[in-house]
């Protein structure tokens, strides 16, 4: 490993990337950067050449104005950077912005700049202030990397030894801490330092944190309280309307889930993520002029952004058919088609939807070529398939009147899901929308009872040391339900105890990576998923 | 489209060109130049510096008033801070042979919205530098719970109205002339739009704190 000892002109040595749509501007930021002594200098005068530089050429330092002109702006910019890692983890990204741009940028935001730099500022400053980002990336860049491979436990253990100096940016460590705990499912531990930050002093992240770790640990009602008192605080903290929208849903208040999204969304329109889940959760509510005004807009808004998906576009154009305008709505999905050429999800998305057009206009006959299509399409796109995509096909057969097979894809669907409590409330409540002959409560909870009653049978086959039999059940729980995380991190898991009892198997250790591989591609994030595989780790390093 | 969106993208355009402004003028005299021009330029400097922290002054008191704008607090460190806020204006002070020079304790931490006390800190800096002989010093520390930012000069001190008036905000307007009367609004609103649980921030005039001319401190929470 290089030595971290930071040498004070290491700055002239790092390739830069000089975004901005006025030359005079590129110039005197080139300038500013040359006399500093950086020799390796590029500039794009917009998003789309900026993304097109970064797609060729790996750059260290980007130093982009937020304001572009039309077309994609600063943030657009960073969040596709960022979200398709054209630039690395160790890269900088520095927003130049005409004044405190922050709030309006708040709104969006999955990925914040390394930095702001507000206009005018001098080459002495610019040049401070790169030299203090590269040392703070260079002190981080170890508990990134841990991060990064999922190693929290390192990750952790870094911080709190960096945390022990009492360092200038302790709150900055210290929130950072708190939410790779967040994220490694350690949510007593993560609770302890939200409490002992918000013991000192009051602090809106802290109070946040708090309320995600209620949500994820099922006690909806007081996530509510702590979000709607965050706002109460601070109408503009756009990231506690989010989580009070989430955790309403969860509580089957959708109605305010949804009155809760659109205050958010007035503070902030230009958030596409926020005007997207705005748009499904009025089309759920049958709220059609919601649903039409916030699809609109994320179709817009989708023109310049990385988050543009096939989903909106077929969203809206169901929106459309509803409202009996056929003809705009297959002109959606034309344009849809086009945009998202040779996208599986796009075609699939494309075919759902006409189904149910022609199905309005009154063309059974064409709806159901479509549908069939969709499904051939669905069945080709393997066990990988997202469960939000297996709704919506439970949703158009719905819709076209295929009671029966609706079924069996929301049985699927809980199946594959069965512990994702988000999920199953999708389920339940589509059951009711789609008017199905069961029960929904009843209809989810059979399902999970079975799987649940499997898993703990071959849990306690396992624990009697009948390693061979638990294998032989999972295996076969696993060709019936691929895509359940669970059933999949117990077959691997009772393969990996089998292992250990009777010794290595090349047949058996092929089979436990391609179940923690799928996995991984479901849920990279996973806690179950690290836990199984610091096992299988375990494993690997014990002697035989 | 509202009002402030075209405002801020105005007053983005207006920046631009203060900035070309100001750089250029900061090339012409990073060579030495005949004896009258200097001034000329420093001049010009200064104004287009003026310009600039007026518009921030507006733009952001538009927001307050409209309260389409509310604190982003964040835990930062005020050396670095402070150190950023001279070097931006260190160039300024030296054409005008006055010597800015910062002080604070290297561990010491605050909370506050960056943006908004950075406006208030260049545009004191910025009057400071009028009413200055020769020393301007910036200096931050804790005093009872509150972070405490002045700007103190050598010069004469504020007039004797002013120091009486500041317990009364809203007098300040009537009281203080021209430029400065905006800055204390500024900074005053600045202040009061940092809260922590009982606590509210505010501003205080003092003559002869360390050095002897005039002091002006903005406390908060």
């Amino acid at each position: 490993m290089t030595t971290f000892n930071f040498k004070r002109h290491e700055i002239e040595s790092k390739t830069f990337l000089v975004v901005d749509d006025f030359g005079d501007m590129r110039g005197m930021l080139r300038t500013m950067l040359s006399s500093i002594g950086v020799t390796e200098i590029d500039t794009a005068i917009n998003g789309k050449e900026a993304i097109e530089a970064l797609e060729r050429k790996h750059y260290d330092v980007v130093l982009c104005d937020y304001n572009l002109g039309s077309g994609k702006n600063g943030q657009h910019v960073l969040e596709e950077a960022r979200h398709r890692q054209l630039i690395g983890l160790d890269a900088l990204f520095v927003m130049i912005t005409a004044e405190n741009t922050r709030e309006m940028v708040m709104g969006a935001v999955e990925y914040e700049p390394d930095s702001y730099l507000t206009k005018p500022f001098t080459k002495d400053l610019l040049k401070s202030r790169l030299e203090k980002l590269v040392i703070k990336r260079q002190d981080l860049q170890e508990v990134e990397t841990a991060v990064s491979t999922q190693d929290y436990e390192s990750a952790v253990r870094i911080l709190d030894e960096k945390i022990a100096g009492r360092p200038k940016n302790l709150a900055e460590l210290t929130k950072q801490k708190a939410e790779i705990l967040y994220r490694a499912g350690e949510y007593e531990q993560a609770t302890a330092v939200y409490e002992k930050v918000l013991s000192v002093r009051e602090m809106p992240w802290a109070r946040l944190g708090l309320g995600k770790i209620f949500y994820t640990t099922g006690r909806l009602q007081e996530a509510a309280t702590m979000f709607e008192g965050l706002l109460h605080e601070n109408e503009r903290f756009t990231a506690a309307y989010d989580w009070l929208a989430r955790t309403l849903l969860a509580l089957n208040r959708g109605k305010e889930a949804q009155e809760v999204l659109q205050r958010a969304v007035a503070l902030s329109p230009k958030a596409i993520l926020r005007q997207k889940a705005l748009g499904e959760l009025a089309l759920k509510n049958g709220d059609n002029d919601s649903a039409e005004q916030a699809l609109s807009q994320a179709v817009k808004l989708g023109r310049n952004s990385v988050y543009k998906a096939p989903d909106i576009h077929a969203n809206l154009a169901r929106v459309k058919s509803r409202r009996g305008d056929g003809k705009t709505a297959l002109k959606i999905l034309g344009n849809m088609e086009k945009e998202f050429k040779g996208s599986e999800e796009s075609k699939l998305h494309a075919a759902m939807a006409k189904g149910i057009i022609h199905h309005n206009m009154g063309d059974s006959a064409e709806a159901g070529i479509w549908m069939w299509q969709a499904g051939e399409l669905y069945e080709s796109m393997g066990p990988q398939v997202s469960a939000d995509l297996t709704l919506e096909m439970a949703r158009s057969y719905g819709e076209l009147g295929d009671r029966d097979k609706a079924q069996s894809m929301l049985r699927q669907a809980v199946q594959n899901n069965h512990s994702d409590q988000e999920l199953l409330q999708k389920v339940e409540g589509l059951i009711g929308e789609l008017a199905l002959d069961v029960d929904p409560k009843s209809f989810v909870s059979n399902i999970r009872r079975e799987i649940v009653k499997l898993n703990n049978k071959g849990v306690e086959l396992a624990k009697a040391g009948q390693f061979r039999e638990a294998v032989a059940l999972f295996s076969e729980a696993v060709a019936a339900m691929p895509s359940n995380k669970v059933v999949n991190l117990n077959a691997a898991r009772v393969m990996i105890m089998n292992m250990r009892e009777t010794g290595m198997e090349g047949d058996q250790q092929r089979k436990v990576r391609e179940l923690l591989d799928r996995v991984r591609l479901m849920d990279p994030q996973s806690p179950a998923l690290r836990r199984v595989q610091s096992m299988y780790q375990d494993l690997m390093k014990s002697p035989f | 489209m509202h009002f402030a969106d075209i405002l801020a993208s105005l007053i983005h355009d207006m920046k631009n060109s203060l900035w070309l402004v100001i750089n250029t003028l900061e090339a012409i005299t990073a060579e030495p130049l005949p004896g009258a021009e200097t001034d000329k330029v420093f001049t010009l400097q200064q104004e287009a510096k003026r310009l600039n922290t007026n518009l921030i002054e507006l733009l952001t008191l538009y927001k307050i008033e409209n309260e389409r704008i509310s604190p982003n607090i964040e835990e930062l460190n005020v050396a670095d801070f402070l150190e950023e806020l001279v070097l931006e204006n260190q160039a300024t002070a030296k054409a005008q042979r006055v010597n800015l020079t910062w002080e604070c304790d290297h561990t010491l931490s605050g909370f506050f919205d960056e943006g908004l006390i950075r406006g208030v800190v260049n545009s004191l800096i910025g009057n400071g530098m009028r009413y200055t002989a020769t020393n301007l010093l910036v200096s931050a520390a804790e005093q009872e719970g509150y972070l405490v930012i002045r700007v103190e000069d050598d010069g004469k001190g504020f007039p004797r109205e002013m120091l009486a008036a500041q317990d009364v905000i809203d007098n300040h307007l009537a009281l203080a002339e021209g430029r400065t009367q905006l800055g204390i609004y500024f900074a005053s609103m600045v202040a009061k739009m940092h809260r922590n649980k009982d606590h509210e921030g505010y501003i205080s005039l003092t003559n002869g704190h360390r050095l002897k001319g005039g002091c002006f401190a903005i406390c908060l929470p």
